[in-house]
């Protein structure tokens, strides 16, 4: 006889190696990223690979004093928050009102919204370039981080849709006989019950900005108004790729998504589970 | 001042589900006024066309002399409390108590003495900064009805505030609603289908129907003279014995029959029936229940007889039709014993007809 304690601990040792193995998966492509980007130069390409280099900082030097990287970090910084906070603001509001208002034919524009992801950006982009040059609004950060709405926003609506439904509206009748306005008690009331919901949206809003690189490479080609992805597409040349220039670059790029994911994990867990269910 | 005036105020959902079929009675400034009916009548409807919740599909609302149909609920006056109770989660009880004020601009030193006041009355100064949801039931009942009564608005709105209690907790609740509605003389607008609350609380009752009001009237004159048969056999528990009858002459005088039962009628009354089918309606408490045999009596076998604590309940079967009659406790009458049973003439209800509507005869 298998005693009963034996048995879990068996599935939780099961259960280790199994994460361990999905860890192993996910990690290594990181931890090579993290390795390459602290060999020198000949110690990259080395075979057998080197597994633990001594460390060197000179891609990191290079990045920094040599290319314009801080430049382009900081443009997609701005343009990811822009496009984050009015993907949010707008998408927080639609949401709601297509929960809650009485809109004729909600139910069709609720869905419709999700008709931006039936096409390939590259379809979108070429309307969207000609509409961008007529209004000047090539070669600027605010056109990019509008651009980037065309996703954001019908991401943001559609969760927020399903958060925004799972909360009582008993909730918000109560605050405007309380004395509230629509809006204040959108603010006041339902707001902070959705809060892991508008956490979760705007990391994926921002992350979906963060690494977008098509309409980035199109419509912003002002070298000093880059974004990352197609700035670090230009160390990749046909001729010589500036491999730990390359990882050095993705190092630092992906830091503020892993510390963004690391501070905001439990938001985001509540916020991927809560979105039929009340949270 | 405010009363509350329904000027046929009708509600209908999508293009035929008739929500409200016309609301149009006065309710007097200060009044306990309770709307029962089953689920689905209309109540909630009605409860929050007065909020500004549901915006009605025709007809007018008026409080005291001023037409608030186009209101936002928030300038209305009003309060309300909820089923669910409606706390806001993410505040604490002090908060949640504090907002409607806060909304209305009242200053915070004020508001703490507010809240100090309301949670003394309702016995809630021990978790002013808990969570809505660190609470038990009944906690959250007294949270809810205090951020009602907190801003002292002129009607107040109860919508089924005691269901999710339990038994001992809604009796005692039950019993705080009341004195508070003594002490404060607001009107209150209480909306539940337990017709023992209504009873129990109201200076008036309205009883609904498909949308439709039944009867509006004081607990007694409901109990005692429902105007139909639906009101009839709503109120009360048990619910109103009715015995199918014929309306018969017999020697020139109307009588009552069914099988072995026979009993006159008042030549008034039995003049205002449009039918000879009707019903005869009597509460189990205005049976008397003898030995068999006894003159003016008719013979019923008992069937089951139920002990509730302080009384018996004596199923019957009584011409044809199955009765509820009550016994003193320590009644000896048990299943299978042939009694007789009289009535208690003043008693007796007559209904036109054998449908809920059915109009309740009575003497002028
Ligand atoms: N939003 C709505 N859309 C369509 N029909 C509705 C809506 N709200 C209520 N109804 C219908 O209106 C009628 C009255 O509903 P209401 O909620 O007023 O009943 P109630 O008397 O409060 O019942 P209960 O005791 O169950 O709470 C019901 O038939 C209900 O199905
Ligand atoms: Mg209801």
């Amino acid at each position: 006889m298998i005693s009963l304690s034996m048995r879990k601990r068996f599935t939780s040792v099961r259960t280790y190696l199994l994460v361990a193995l999905l860890l192993m998966f996910v990690g290594f492509p990181l931890y090579w990223m993290l390795m390459s980007s602290l060999k020198n130069s000949s110690d990259i390409v080395r075979l057998p690979p080197v597994w633990w280099p001594l460390p060197t900082w000179e891609h990191y030097d290079e990045l920094f004093s040599v290319t314009k990287f801080g430049r382009w970090f900081l443009n997609s910084l701005i343009v990811c928050s822009m496009s984050t906070v009015i993907a949010v603001f707008l998408g927080v509001i639609g949401a709601y009102s297509l929960v809650r208002l009485k809109v004729p034919g909600k139910e069709v524009l609720a869905r419709s919204v999700l008709l931006a992801y039936m096409f390939p950006g590259v379809l979108l982009v070429i309307p969207l370039v000609l509409v961008f040059s007529h209004l000047g609004l090539i070669n600027s950060q605010f056109g990019l981080s509008l651009a980037y709405l065309t996703f954001a926003l019908p991401f943001v609506m559609w969760v927020m849709r399903d958060f925004f439904g799972s909360v009582p509206v008993d909730l918000e009748e109560a605050a405007m006989i309380d004395g509230a306005s629509r809006l204040e008690a959108l603010r006041d009331v339902v707001i902070p019950q959705a809060y892991p919901g508008i956490i979760a949206t705007s990391i994926f809003a921002f992350l979906f900005a963060w690494n977008e690189y098509l309409f980035s490479a199109i419509l912003v080609r002002d070298h000093d108004l880059m974004t990352l992805p197609p700035a670090m597409a230009n160390f990749a040349s046909a001729m010589d790729t500036r491999w730990g220039l390359v990882m050095a670059a993705s190092t630092v790029a992906t830091l503020p998504m892993a510390m963004a994911f690391a501070f905001l994990q439990k938001y985001l867990v509540t916020g991927i589970g809560a979105g039929g269910v009340k949270g | 001042m405010a009363s509350v005036k329904f000027d046929k105020l009708r509600k209908v959902y999508g293009k035929d589900v008739v929500a409200v079929a016309g609301l149009d009675f006065e309710i007097p400034d200060g009044l306990f006024v309770s709307l029962v009916g089953p689920s689905g009548c209309g109540k909630s409807t009605a409860l929050r066309m007065i909020a500004g919740l549901e915006e009605p599909t025709s007809g007018r609302l008026i409080f005291g002399d001023q037409d608030v149909t186009d209101r936002e609920p928030r300038n209305r006056d009003i309060a309300m409390v909820f089923q669910s109770y409606a706390l806001y989660p993410h505040m604490t009880v002090s908060e949640n108590l504090q907002y409607g004020l806060k909304k209305r601009g009242v200053s915070s030193e004020e508001r703490s003495i507010s809240v100090k006041r309301i949670a003394h009355m309702l016995h809630i100064e021990t978790f002013l900064d808990r969570k809505p949801r660190q609470l038990s039931g009944g906690q959250r009942q007294r949270v809810a009805l205090g951020r009602a009564l907190i801003r002292d608005p002129e009607v107040f709105l109860l919508d089924e505030p005691l269901s999710n209690l339990d038994a001992k907790l809604r009796v005692h609740m039950r019993a705080e609603l009341a004195t508070l509605h003594q002490r404060l003389r607001k009107t209150m607008i209480y909306v539940t289908h337990d017709q023992l609350e209504a009873m129990t609380l109201s200076d008036r009752i309205v009883v609904m129907n498909h949308g439709v009001v039944q009867q509006i009237g004081s607990p007694a004159e409901i109990y005692n003279s429902p105007s139909n048969r639906f009101v009839a056999e709503f109120m009360g528990t048990p619910s109103m014995n009715m015995i199918p009858c014929t309306l018969k002459q017999e020697n020139g005088e109307p009588r009552l029959i069914a099988k072995n039962l026979s009993i006159p009628l008042s030549k008034q009354v039995a003049s205002l029936a449009s039918r000879t089918e009707v019903a005869l309606g009597v509460r189990s408490e205005d049976f008397e229940i003898g030995a068999p045999g006894i003159v003016g009596g008719v013979d019923a076998r008992v069937l089951v007889a139920e002990l509730t604590g302080a009384e018996k309940y004596i199923y019957l079967e009584l011409a044809d039709a199955k009765v509820i009659a009550r016994a003193p406790a320590d009644s000896p009458i048990c299943a299978g014993d042939n009694v007789s049973l009289s009535f208690k003439p003043h008693q007796m209800h007559v209904f036109d007809g054998r449908g809920d509507e059915a109009a309740a005869l009575r003497a002028a």
